[in-house]
This record gives C-alpha cells, sequence and structure tokens, in this order.
C-alpha cells in the first residue's frame, strides 16, 4: 500500500526519494496519472494535410496520430488487434491506411479494420472487423497542440489546462499569431525518472546560474551576470514563478526573450515588433510575460522554454529511464529565416549536443540512481525555497511566487502529482476544485506586496 | 596510396588531439574558417515516401559555422563543465577512409567512426558515425571546409552528444 501522505509533504515543500525510485509508485503513476492525464501528441504543423501520420508515446503506449480526410485528428494504439504486432514503424509520412507486416491486416486512416487477407476463404466472411479497429485514444488540440487522453472521465483539455490558457494564450495562440512546431524531433534514452526534468523545467531558476556557468559565460548577454550565482543580482525584481490547479507551471525571466540565442537579430525584432498589439489585446501584465523567459512544464511530462523555444516530451520508461523528444517551438507569422535562424539556436543550446542541455544529463541520472541505496532512498528532497513569499495575486491567475529563483513551481506540481495519486477517480480530483491552493496561507502576500511597492505592477 | 596514407594519418592526429581533450589544438589545427559542421536528423521513412533528404535548412543537431563551432570548443575550456570533472574518456576508431580528389588540393573523403565513450564509474556509450568531409591541402596539412555527420541511431542511447567526430 503506498502512502501518498509520506510521499509528499505540502506544508514543508518536501517529497520522499521514492518517488524517483519505487516500482510501486511508477506503475501508480501509470494508472493515475498517465492513463488519466492529456498528453501531449504533436502539432497539427508537423501533420499538416489529410493522410499525414506521425507515430509517438503516450508514456509506454505506442500510438498513431492521424490528420482525417475532414480535417480533424485521430489517435489510436500502433498496435494489430491480431496477434499484437507494431502495425507502423515510421516516424512520420502520408498514408491512406496502415498495413501490418504480420499476416497484413489493413487498418485506415481512423483506425478501423479495412481489410484483411484471404478474409472469404479462410475467415469465412464470419469476422466481425467492426469491432477490431485498433483502441482509439480522446483527441483534442489548443491553439494547434494536439493532446490525447485514455480517460472518458477526464474534463475536456481546455479545463485540464485550465488557467494555465491565461498564460499560453499570450505566446501560443496570441495577437502575434501563436506558435508551431518544427520536427523532425531529437530523440535520446536518459536514466533517470521522469520527474527530474519535468520538475527541472518547470520551477528551477536557481540551477542555471550553477549548472550552466560555462555556457552562460561563452553566451554572454543577459544571463551572463548569472553565471556562479552573484550574491548581488536583485533577484526577486527579475522575474516571477507562476502554478496552477493541475499542476501546469513556469518561471519567467523579465525582458530575457531571446537571451540564450546568440543569433538573435530577426527574433528580437519579431518580439518588437508584436509587443504593442500583445499589450493592447492582453494588457501590460502579459506583454511582461511576451517578452521574457520562461521555463515550463505542462502536467505531466511536457516541458518547453519559451524565448529560447525548444520543447520537450519525456516519455518514460519505467522508473529509472526516459526517452527524450525535442521540438522547437517558432512563431507562425515569422518569416521563413526567422525561423530557421531559431531552430539553429534552439538545438544548439538544448538539442541533444546542446551547449547548456548537456550540462543537466548527469543531474537527471544521479538523482535517480543515487536511491539505488536503501538508507539514501529513506531520505528525503526539500522544495522549501520561497514558501511563504507567494500567494494569490490580484491580476495572474494561480498561484504566483515573488521570484523566478525559488520553489513555488515544484510546490504546485507535487500538489497535483499527489492529489492525481490519491483520486480514485476524476470526481475526486474535481471535489478539490475550490480548495486546491489552500496549502498556500499567505493569502495577503500580493496584496500587501503591491501596497508597499504601489511603482511595480507585481 | 600515398593521399590515401597522408589523409588516413591526419585522422588518426585528429583523433588523437581529441582524445586528449586538446579541443583548441584540434579545432585550429582540423577545421577551415569556411567550416559547414553538419549532424542531419534523419527520420524512419517508409521506402515509398519521396520527400526530400534533409538540408541545412532542417532540423540538426550540429548545424555550425566556424564561429558557433569555436563556441563550443569555449565552453569545454571554461572549466566549469561539471560533467567533465573528473573529464570522460574517449576513444575514436576510424575505418573505410577513402578520398577523392575533387578539384586541386581539394578532395571529398568518406570515413566510418566508432565512438566509445567512458565516464564516471561504469558510464559506457557507443556511437557509429557515418563522415562524409570535404577539405583542402594546406601548407600545415589538411583543412576540413565541409563535414557531414550521419549518426546510425535513430534514438542517441548516451546523455548528449557533445563529442567533437
Amino acid at each position: 500500500m503506498i502512502d501518498t501522505a509520506e510521499l509528499v509533504d505540502n506544508a514543508t515543500g518536501s517529497q520522499s526519494r521514492k518517488v524517483f525510485w519505487d516500482k510501486d509508485v511508477y506503475q501508480l503513476e501509470l494508472e493515475r496519472i498517465f492513463s488519466r492525464c492529456w498528453l501531449f501528441l504533436g502539432h497539427e504543423s508537423s501533420i499538416p494535410k489529410p493522410g499525414d501520420f506521425l507515430t509517438t508515446f503516450m508514456a509506454e503506449d505506442r500510438v498513431i496520430l492521424s490528420h482525417q480526410a475532414d480535417g480533424s485528428y485521430k489517435a489510436f494504439i500502433n498496435s494489430c488487434t491480431h496477434r499484437g504486432n507494431q502495425v507502423c514503424h515510421a516516424d512520420s509520412g502520408n498514408a491512406k491506411a496502415f498495413v501490418c507486416n504480420y499476416h497484413g491486416w489493413v487498418f485506415g486512416q481512423d483506425g478501423a479494420l479495412v481489410d484483411v487477407p484471404m478474409e472469404a476463404r479462410c475467415y469465412h466472411n464470419n469476422l466481425e472487423k467492426s469491432e477490431l479497429g485498433l483502441k482509439q485514444v480522446r483527441v483534442e488540440s489548443y491553439k494547434g497542440f494536439i493532446f490525447g487522453c485514455h480517460d472518458p472521465e477526464a474534463p475536456p483539455l481546455q479545463e485540464y489546462l485550465g488557467d494555465f490558457c491565461w498564460y499560453l494564450d499570450t505566446i501560443w495562440g496570441g495577437p502575434d499569431g501563436g506558435m508551431e512546431l518544427l520536427g523532425p524531433p531529437m530523440k535520446s534514452l536518459l536514466s533517470c525518472n521522469w520527474k527530474v526534468p519535468t520538475e527541472n523545467f518547470v520551477g528551477d531558476g536557481y540551477h542555471v546560474g550553477w549548472t550552466h556557468a560555462a555556457a552562460l559565460q561563452m553566451i554572454g548577454g543577459e544571463l551572463a551576470a548569472l553565471s556562479g550565482n552573484r550574491a548581488d543580482m536583485p533577484f526577486d525584481d527579475l522575474g516571477l514563478q507562476f502554478t496552477t490547479r493541475h499542476g501546469h507551471g513556469f518561471g519567467v525571466i523579465d525582458n530575457a526573450a531571446t537571451a540564450i540565442h546568440v543569433n538573435r537579430e530577426g527574433y528580437q525584432k519579431f518580439l518588437e515588433d508584436n509587443r504593442g498589439k500583445v499589450r493592447e489585446e492582453l494588457g501590460p501584465e502579459r506583454e511582461r510575460l511576451y517578452m521574457g523567459h520562461w521555463n515550463s512544464s505542462i502536467f505531466p511530462n511536457c516541458s518547453f522554454l519559451y524565448g529560447t523555444n525548444t520543447f520537450k516530451i519525456w516519455h518514460p520508461r519505467g522508473p529509472h529511464e526516459i526517452e527524450v523528444w525535442t521540438y522547437t517551438l517558432v512563431p507562425r507569422n515569422a518569416d521563413d529565416e526567422t525561423k530557421r535562424s531559431i531552430q539553429r539556436e534552439a538545438i544548439r543550446s538544448f538539442g541533444t549536443a546542446g551547449t547548456l542541455e548537456s550540462d543537466d544529463g548527469e543531474n537527471m541520472s544521479s538523482a535517480t540512481y543515487v536511491n539505488q541505496g536503501r538508507i539514501t532512498r529513506q531520505g528525503r528532497l526539500n522544495s522549501s525555497m520561497g514558501v511563504q513569499r507567494e500567494g494569490p495575486h490580484p491580476v495572474y491567475p494561480g498561484i504566483v511566487g515573488v521570484s523566478f529563483i525559488g520553489e513555488t513551481s515544484y510546490r504546485g506540481f507535487y500538489r497535483f502529482w499527489q492529489e492525481m495519486l490519491e483520486a480514485p477517480d476524476w470526481a475526486a480530483v474535481h471535489a478539490n476544485d475550490d480548495n486546491w491552493d489552500e496549502m498556500w496561507t499567505n493569502r495577503n502576500f500580493w496584496p500587501d506586496r503591491m501596497a508597499s511597492n504601489p511603482d511595480t505592477s507585481a | 596510396m600515398e593521399l590515401h596514407h597522408a589523409i588516413s594519418s591526419h585522422y588518426v592526429m585528429e583523433a588523437r588531439l581529441l582524445q586528449d581533450l586538446q579541443y583548441r589544438e584540434w579545432f585550429d589545427t582540423v577545421i577551415a574558417e569556411d567550416i559547414h559542421y553538419w549532424m542531419p536528423i534523419f527520420e524512419q521513412r517508409y521506402v515509398r515516401d519521396r520527400r526530400a533528404e534533409p538540408t541545412p535548412n532542417d532540423a540538426a543537431i550540429f548545424n555550425d559555422n566556424y564561429e558557433e563551432l569555436s563556441q563550443r570548443v569555449d565552453r569545454l575550456l571554461t572549466g566549469q563543465v561539471w560533467m567533465e570533472d573528473p573529464p570522460s574518456r574517449i576513444r575514436y576508431f576510424v575505418t573505410n577512409v577513402e578520398a577523392y580528389e575533387t578539384a586541386p588540393d581539394e578532395f571529398e573523403v568518406f570515413s566510418n567512426v566508432l565512438v566509445h565513450r567512458n565516464r564516471r564509474q561504469t558510464e559506457v556509450y557507443v556511437h557509429t558515425l557515418g563522415r562524409e568531409d570535404k577539405m583542402r591541402k594546406t601548407d600545415e596539412g589538411f583543412k576540413v571546409f565541409s563535414r557531414k555527420i550521419i549518426h546510425d541511431a535513430r534514438v542517441v542511447q548516451d546523455k548528449n552528444l557533445y563529442f567533437f567526430a
């Protein structure tokens, strides 16, 4: 029996090390998180025409995502309903049908079983093909980003993203035309629990100056000052941190969207050209986010950096390994040269040979594998930085922390993680909708702070 | 035969510099100022798929010019790359060298490269690469001005590909 109260302590901001190691915890995650939450599948820009498809994963399940003749999208499990073989082995393409290699069963673009060899001669037309389609997955998209879900009880995607849509609308579907993804993705294996990179992206501004000291020096510019965590930086005035009802969150560094890019003129100009529209339509608070650099995770296992524009999915492979997929985010309305430049810079910093991403690999794997030791594993993990210096905000939805270097978004991520593991179904999760944020007890933090700093918008 | 020997010896010397962590010397010795250092990403596609092969305008793990490659070298020399302290050990096995003269003192050279990386106590990573170089002969030896690296694995089984090949 798993004691979920022991796994996460919201009051002190700590977690059991078992969350990175235990097989039983992982099995419960597969059941109660990955089989119930919306998981990222792909972007419409990757499969623009009817018949276009891509293959991907939902946790450890292989799925095909296919663009239908009527313009909608369907996804289904990539395993033949005859003897279970994987049906499609291509990464992407265009197909009217998917044919299993073993005995030649033919599935349509929508996953229906449309033909089997020797149906009349050997099945004597007794095969109920209508009951033998590939298992369907719920599919919905938000601003072009397509997600899949196995649970019929799960809320619609937009409700699942919830308050986080207010933030995503700034960048994914904003006045500048929104964003799309460039592939094909890089793929690599990393020996770590899937939550280590997810928590790192959702809320770890702290590691940047230390882990990435070398790359920040090399790049120079705005973020070079972070290198070595210099004590004289006014961190509380440089950004904010956010978390929301369903665990999604991010940190923002003000005025630093393009800071990791060495060659950035085209992208910087695009942002400058569009910030006025963002201010006009969404207000100065979101213009501030539009010009900032975000490190973000969408619960459970999709992360991105807005500004640097890398976009990652951390597919779990058991509790101690993941397969990392990396795309590039680009503004839809940028010119081709700017898109290519963003892609090169995003990959050079956060691809498989990334000048920053390469620094992180050992942090991810060692935080996982040290727990092989039984005594080590009995310890706890701390995420208390900035406790109480956070709360509900009069403008920004969710819970807002005062600095991008803090652990507000960690606390929000593990709060929802624990809630999902505890809940037997989505109805039990919905029952907490009105009091999900009561663990943040400093309710007047922002009103008080804004009264004493009338010059700041936040 | 003489050409083949000269280029093979050049590759052995190049591998030694990298194995000895002499990154700046490697860069100064073998990289030309007009370098394009490129490792494209190849998808798994059906044979019937008629889409074009990746170009330098498409996604690539490396897609660097001289300045960008030089910055990658600088990062390794800062002394603050914690993953490389203590340093990893890397070995290169270069075979199947096949050289063609394409213009006076310019050559197109194909080779196979097996890369073996050890780090920390028990970590082992192996990569096989196809390499297509364009190089020119200079007074000091050969300088590569175009290097296309084909990584054979679709899913890279390593923490990163932050090594030069």
